[in-house]
C-alpha cells in the first residue's frame, strides 16, 4: 500500500490533515465560557445548554475539486432538541424515580407539598439529537438513497477492521451532561484518515440510570480510489431498557455502563427487532431508530440516474426513500 | 513527635492511600466529631468557601496552595468531594483527616455525590475495589457520608449548601428538624438541599426530567430576607469561570475542580471570605498534566468502527 501525500497540521486550536483533494480540520477547545453559553442559548431560543457544551469544536470536511464541504458542531446539533412539550415520536423520558418523588409531594397528607404553583420548564432534558452533521458548502451535492444492490454503497466494515496505517486520528466532543447524575448525555465526533479512505463515526450516546440507553451513530465513509468519488453516509439508532443492557454485565460492578463502546456492542448484539423497532425497543416510539444509507456524489455530472438506483422505490424525498435495514 | 494521624496526612498529601485498617479507624473518629455537629453548621469568618472537587486530587493540592493548606486558612468545602476524577479516596481521606486533625478549622458539607448510591455508578466505588480489593473503604465512607453537615451558617450571613433552596425550607431552622443520618433520598427538603438549582424564572420551577427544583430570584431574595442572609453560597454546578454569581450578586455558584473530568479546560476557584465577609474570588488552573495526575490511559481508539 503506497501512502499518499498529506500533511498533518496542529495548532492551538486542534489539527487538521490535507490530503488532496481533502482537508479534514478538527477543533478542540474548552468548553464555552458564560458569554458564549448565552449567545449559544440566543441562537437555539432559549434551550437550557448541556452542563459541557464544547461550543467552538468542530470536525470540518473538505473537497477542494467540488469546492463540497461538511461539518459537526454543537449549534446544530442541539436545533435537533425538542423544544417545548414532547410529542410521540420524540422519545422523551423522565427519571427512574419521577413518579415516586412526585407522589411525594402530590399525597394529600405530604409533608413535602409541591409549591402552590410553578413553572414547569420543557424541553428534552436529554438532548436527544439525530443529528447527522450537515453540509456547509453552497454547491449541489446532496445525499441521496443508497443502492441495495451496490456493495460499494455500504461502510466496508472488514477494510475498517485492517489495521492500516492511520495518517490522522481526532476525537472531538461536542457536548456531554451527566443529566443531574441520572445518567449521561454525550455526541462525540471521531474521525480517522488512513491511505485509502477517510472514516467519521458521531455519537449520541444516552443512559438514564434505571430507565433505558439509546444510541445514534452516524458513520461517513469515502474511498480515495472510488470513482466517481462519492461518500457513503449510514445513520442508526438503536434503544433499549436499561435491564436488559445490565443482563449483560460480566460482574456487579456497574461501570461498563458508562462506556457508550460497552453499549454499542450490546446494543448491536441484540436482535434488530428488539432494538430498532420502534414498538418495542426501549417502548418510547422514538423515531430515531433504524438504520438508513445514503450516498452523495461529489461531482455532480457522476451520479447515476436514479432509475439505476432503485425502480422500485421512486420517492420524492430522498430521505424517505433510503434505504431501511430491519 | 508526630502523631499517627500526621503521619496519615502527610502520606495522603502525597497521593498515597493509607491501608484499609487505618481508614476504618479514621471513619470512626470523623463519626464521632461529625455526630456533634448539627444540620446546619455556624462557622466563623475568616473562611475560604470551596465547590465540588470530584476525586481531583492533585487539582486539590493546586487549591490548597492557592489558599494556603489545612490549617493555615480555615475552610468550608461544600461537598461532591468524590467520584468522576481518579483519585476520590485519596481526596476524600485527606479531607477527612483535616476534620478529624483540625475539627475546628474544617468543615464538609454534603454533596448530592456523597451517596451509597451515586457513588456506584459514578467511580468512587469502582476506584475502592480497584485500590483495596474489597468495598469495605468504599462501606466506611458512605458512613462518614450519612453524618455530614447538610448546609452551614458563615457569621449568620453567609449561607452554604451544596444545591439549593427547598419549597420545604423557608426558615434555616427547618433544615434542623430533618433526620440527616440516612443515605440522600430521593424526595424531600435533604434531596432538594443537594440537587436543586437556580434558574431565570420566577418562583419555583420543576425540572423537565421528572424530579427535582428550579429556583428564581424571588425565591432567593425572600430567603435571604427571612432569614438575614447576605449572601447564599452553592456548588453543583460547573462554572467555565470558576464561579457564578447571579441574581444581584445574592447568591454565587462556586466550583473548584479546574479542567473538570481532565477534558473541559475550565479553571476553578475558591472564595474567600475575610473577618468582615468581604468576597474574594481566588482562581486557579488544573495541576500540570503529568504522568501522576492522570494515571495512563489505554492507546486512544484509534481503529474505531
Amino acid at each position: 500500500m503506497t501512502t499518499p501525500a498529506h500533511q498533518v497540521t496542529t495548532t492551538a486550536r486542534g489539527t487538521s490533515i490535507d490530503i488532496s483533494p481533502w482537508t479534514i480540520t478538527s477543533t478542540t477547545c474548552p468548553i464555552s465560557n458564560a458569554p458564549e453559553i448565552s449567545a449559544i442559548q440566543k441562537e437555539l431560543n432559549g434551550l437550557p445548554l448541556p452542563e459541557m457544551p464544547f461550543g467552538n469544536n468542530s470536525l470540518v470536511i473538505r473537497n477542494a475539486n467540488s469546492d463540497w464541504e461538511y461539518t459537526f458542531n454543537i449549534v446544530e446539533a442541539l436545533r435537533l432538541v425538542k423544544m417545548g412539550p414532547l410529542d410521540p415520536g420524540d422519545g422523551g423520558v423522565q427519571v427512574g424515580y419521577a413518579k415516586e418523588w412526585l407522589k411525594s409531594r402530590t399525597d394529600p397528607n405530604s409533608a413535602n407539598p409541591l409549591p402552590t404553583s410553578f413553572f414547569a420548564k420543557q424541553f428534552d432534558w436529554t438532548y436527544t439529537t439525530t443529528y447527522v452533521g450537515h453540509i456547509t458548502s453552497s454547491t449541489p451535492p446532496q445525499f441521496i438513497p443508497a443502492d441495495p444492490n451496490n456493495p460499494s454503497h455500504q461502510i466496508p466494515i472488514e477494510e475498517l477492521s485492517r489495521p492500516d496505517p492511520i495518517l490522522f486520528y481526532t476525537e472531538i466532543p461536542l457536548f456531554e451532561d451527566e443529566l443531574h447524575d441520572n445518567g449521561s448525555a454525550s455526541l462525540i465526533i471521531r474521525a480517522r484518515v488512513m491511505p485509502t479512505s477517510f472514516f467519521v463515526l458521531s455519537r449520541f450516546s444516552l443512559r438514564v440510570d434505571g430507565v433505558l440507553f439509546r444510541l445514534h451513530d452516524t458513520r461517513i465513509y469515502h474511498s480515495f480510489v472510488s470513482s466517481p468519488p462519492f461518500i457513503v453516509r449510514e445513520t442508526s439508532g438503536w434503544e433499549a431498557p436499561y435491564s436488559s443492557v445490565k443482563r449483560f454485565l460480566p460482574s456487579p460492578d456497574l461501570s461498563p455502563l458508562t462506556d457508550p463502546n460497552f453499549v454499542h456492542n450490546v446494543l448491536t448484539s441484540l436482535p434488530k427487532s428488539t432494538t430498532q423497532d420502534p414498538k418495542r425497543a426501549g417502548g418510547t416510539g422514538w423515531r430515531g431508530l433504524g438504520t438508513k444509507i445514503e450516498v452523495l456524489y461529489l461531482n455532480t455530472s457522476d451520479p447515476p440516474s436514479h432509475s439505476e438506483l432503485d425502480s422500485n422505490t421512486e420517492s420524492p424525498d430522498a430521505t424517505e426513500g433510503a434505504k431501511v435495514i430491519n | 513527635m508526630p502523631s499517627d494521624l500526621d503521619k496519615q496526612i502527610e502520606q495522603l498529601k502525597r497521593c498515597e492511600p493509607i491501608s484499609e485498617t487505618q481508614v476504618k479507624e479514621l471513619c470512626i473518629k470523623a463519626r464521632e466529631i461529625l455526630v456533634e455537629e448539627g444540620n446546619v453548621q455556624y462557622v466563623d469568618a475568616p473562611v475560604t468557601i470551596c465547590g465540588d472537587i470530584h476525586g481531583q486530587f492533585f487539582d486539590l493540592l493546586e487549591l490548597f496552595k492557592v489558599g494556603r493548606f489545612c490549617p493555615d486558612a480555615n475552610y468550608l468545602f461544600m461537598g461532591d468531594f468524590v467520584d468522576r476524577g481518579f483519585y476520590s479516596v485519596e481526596t476524600f481521606l485527606l479531607l477527612l483527616a483535616f476534620k478529624v486533625r483540625y475539627p475546628d478549622r474544617i468543615t464538609l458539607i454534603r454533596g448530592n455525590h456523597e451517596s451509597r448510591q451515586i457513588t456506584q455508578v459514578y467511580g468512587f466505588y469502582d476506584e475502592c475495589q480497584r485500590k483495596y480489593g474489597s468495598a469495605n473503604v468504599w462501606r466506611y465512607c458512605c458512613e462518614v457520608f450519612d453524618y455530614l453537615a447538610l448546609a452551614a451558617v458563615v457569621d449568620g450571613r453567609v449561607f452554604c449548601v451544596h444545591g439549593g433552596l427547598s419549597p420545604n425550607v423557608e426558615t434555616v431552622d427547618q433544615i434542623r428538624a430533618i433526620d440527616r443520618k440516612q443515605e440522600v433520598p430521593h424526595d424531600g427538603a435533604m434531596c432538594d438541599l443537594l440537587w436543586s438549582d437556580p434558574d431565570d424564572i420566577k418562583g419555583w420551577g420543576l425540572s423537565p426530567r421528572g424530579a427535582g427544583f428550579l429556583f428564581g430570584s424571588d425565591i432567593v431574595k425572600s430567603f435571604s430576607h427571612t432569614n438575614r442572609i447576605d449572601l447564599i453560597a452553592r456548588a453543583h454546578q460547573l462554572a467555565m469561570e470558576g464561579y457564578k454569581l447571579m441574581f444581584d450578586r445574592m447568591i454565587v455558584t462556586v466550583w473548584s475542580a479546574p479542567n473538570y473530568c481532565y477534558r473541559c479546560g475550565n479553571v476553578a476557584s475558591i472564595l474567600e471570605l475575610d473577618e468582615n465577609l468581604q468576597q474574594e474570588y481566588k482562581v486557579f488552573q488544573h495541576a500540570p498534566t503529568d504522568t501522576r495526575s492522570i494515571p495512563a490511559k489505554r492507546p486512544p481508539p484509534q481503529y474505531f468502527l
